[in-house]
């Protein structure tokens, strides 16, 4: 990224709505997650919408995750955002091994030179999240928590998480759910109090996602299916649907994007009904090309198992297409009725339901994609999840923290006796590292990093500290 | 005409800054570091002669004494010959380019030379070191084949590590210097 590309953007938003009035002192916030581009997901592009459009309204905000491949080091992505990739290790689907205590120093170094005022950790997957919400409440730091996430009881690894969930959220400031399926899985899972958990949705860059019907062919229906093809995402349910429906319709044709361990199963179907005309598997997408795989289609197919809030479908909507979906999570809340078309997730409803939709599409009754998106952008607004999540942090910098005693207490009667005790244990133990590394390093002896965002950044200036000037080279081997 | 100004390292170790003016082109930017401190040497030199008279006690071969004498007399030598830096220096001509100068305990130098030509820009940049994220001063070298390009940085002042106080200080000097360089002709 040139600088010069970075520099202006700031300017404009710096006067928006978040800056009369005077309001409220502006946040400086850590978000913390180990996913972050250049890894692609939902995760990843919330924290960096949710960033720009925080640092738009004035506030300071830095993205702090891991180091991905040559990616480590400081980087500044638009407007000035300031990332860290810091060097851990990775363990397990780009989520870092924790061990509680070895991210402490370089977070420690990081939440001083910045002078952070809240923590916010992103998906309960990654452990770098809570590692950071551990050390900040340590540290005596706000903290807020967003799941993006839904999770069974039932087995072992859900069973495990919850417990670590309930541990690593009960002395948590706030909490973020995408929407209220969410909400009430995560309340039940973590033991919280329904009060500190707060609904805000995702959104979608309803510019990014603009319909295009002359992309399409009339003479054939498409069907499009845009998701990782793995279990969870109801492949299975694809794999019943795609032979039924194209045998009762000669000109239905199914488009499929993504890629996951369930294509084989896709492509057997396809191989037995002999449909390699009518089946396309596009394989991996990039987020750039969905809305061009989109936009070919006249119908969206969604069958996922589970979802907390599905993001593919407002996607879908906003391109203008038709949407079948399973009546799973958050979905029902997500679009308006008159949008979506659900079923039971089971192949006969999801057939009734594009039986439905296609029977609409002939007889005309749809309504055309220009209008659908008109609706849709109204919906879901970056800007919107990013007023809401400023309330938030409005509420929790009133909030005290927990000091020590308090948190032991928490722990060790909120989390069962045994749990308990032993993380009590580990944030003592966690207290006297950190105590140790003011005695090493003392806060005095931390520079303050200079601001890049937020009211005072360095990007408005034209020039500071004489004319010093940034660099966003590589780093030389880090 | 040389002035001297105190400052701390990214570790909270004292240092100085020296700045001598040779002419309005040329200047000298010197970062001292702390001298060997006679504390810290004797009680390294100890810790491994203890350790060796408890080797000794155990399985008494008077081998392991003159071990730890050569290990003390040679470990000595490498670190004021190859550790220890006493003094980082930076020499800005503005019509012929950086020499990058570290001087040893043991009065080794080692000194490179960037020609002017070769020198995009001065810069101030942050990078992850050891358990810091710490400011570093750096030379971006231009890349022959590409105008805009950054082939290299040389990062200066590795050992001492000054804080960004003192490396704006260093970063303003070079770049006044600089600067003539880009108005004349």
């Amino acid at each position: 990224m040139a600088p010069g590309s970075a520099q202006g953007a700031p300017a404009a938003g710096r006067s928006g709505p978040g800056m009369d009035g005077g309001g409220p002192a502006a946040h400086i916030v850590c978000m913390v997650s180990d996913f972050f581009y250049p890894n692609m997901g939902g995760v990843e592009s919330h924290v960096y919408q949710l960033s720009q459009c925080l640092i738009e309204r004035g506030h300071k905000v830095l993205v702090v995750t891991h180091a991905y491949g040559h990616r480590k080091g400081v980087r500044y992505l638009t407007s000035g955002l300031k990332v860290y990739y810091l060097p851990l290790k990775v363990m397990y689907n780009q989520s870092t091994a924790t061990t509680l205590f070895h991210s402490l120093p370089l977070l420690r170094y990081i939440f001083v030179r910045e002078r952070v005022t809240i923590v916010h950790a992103h998906s309960s997957f990654s452990a770098m999240a809570h590692d950071a919400l551990f050390h900040a409440k340590t540290m005596g730091l706000r903290t807020v928590f967003t799941d993006h996430s839904l999770f069974g009881f039932a087995d072992v690894s859900s069973v495990l998480t919850n417990k670590l969930l309930t541990v690593s959220l009960c002395d948590t400031n706030h909490i973020i759910c995408v929407s209220y399926t969410s909400k009430e899985n995560t309340v039940l899972r973590a033991a919280l109090d329904p009060r500190i958990v707060s609904v805000i949705p995702n959104a979608v860059d309803p510019t990014d996602f603009t319909p295009d019907p002359s992309r399409r062919d009339d003479s054939t229906i498409t069907i499009v299916v845009v998701s990782r093809l793995v279990y969870r995402k109801g492949i299975d349910l694809l794999s019943g649907i795609i032979p039924e429906l194209c045998q009762k319709y000669p000109e239905l044709h199914f488009l499929v994007g993504g890629e996951g361990p369930k294509r084989i199963v896709l492509e057997e179907v396809r191989e037995r009904y002999q449909l390699h005309d009518r089946v396309r598997l596009l394989g991996g997408l990039e987020h750039q090309d969905v809305r061009n795989v989109l936009v070919q289609g006249h119908i969206f197919l969604n069958t996922s198992l589970t979802e907390a809030f599905c993001m593919a479908i407002v996607e879908a909507a906003s391109c203008g297409l038709q949407v079948v979906s399973t009546r799973v999570g958050g979905i029902p809340e997500v679009l308006p009725e008159n949008l979506i078309i659900l079923c039971e997730p089971s192949v006969k409803s999801l057939c009734d339901g594009l039986e439905k939709a296609i029977a609409q599409l002939r007889s005309g009754t749809l309504p055309s994609p220009e209008t659908v998106h008109n609706e849709v952008k109204t919906f879901y607004t970056w800007r919107n999840v990013a007023e809401r999540t400023e309330k938030v942090y409005d509420r929790v910098a009133d909030e005290v923290v927990l000091p020590m005693k308090e948190r032991l207490d928490r722990l060790m009667t909120h989390c069962g006796p045994v749990t308990g005790c032993i993380f009590a244990f580990f944030a003592v133990l966690n207290f006297l590292l950190l105590t140790f590394l003011r005695w090493m390093t003392p806060d005095s002896i931390i520079d303050v990093a200079i601001d890049a965002t937020g009211p005072k950044g360095a990007w408005t200036k034209q020039y500071f500290f004489g004319k010093k000037r940034r660099v966003k080279e590589e780093l030389p081997n880090s | 005409m040389a002035e001297e100004r105190r400052f701390l390292s990214a570790s909270g170790v004292p240092i100085a800054l020296r700045r001598r003016q040779h002419s309005a082109s040329c200047r000298e930017l010197a970062v001292r570091g702390p001298r060997l401190q006679l504390r810290s040497l004797s009680a390294a030199t100890s810790a491994v002669w203890l350790a060796a008279y408890g080797l000794f006690a155990l399985c008494e071969n008077s081998m392991v004494l003159s071990a730890a004498i050569f290990i003390t007399l040679i470990g000595l030598i490498i670190y004021l010959h190859f550790v220890k830096v006493d003094q980082e220096s930076l020499l800005v001509i503005g019509s012929l380019g950086i020499q990058v100068t570290s001087a040893y305990a043991s009065g080794k130098e080692s000194t490179t030379f960037i020609e002017m030509g070769q020198v995009k820009d001065v810069v101030i940049n942050e990078a992850i070191h050891m358990q810091k994220v710490i400011y570093y001063l750096c030379i971006l070298l231009q890349d022959p084949e590409d105008p805009q390009g950054v082939s290299e940085v040389v990062p200066l002042f590795q050992s001492s590590k000054p804080r960004l106080d003192c490396l704006i200080e260093v970063y303003k000097s070079c770049q006044e210097i600089l600067e003539q360089r880009k108005t004349a002709p």
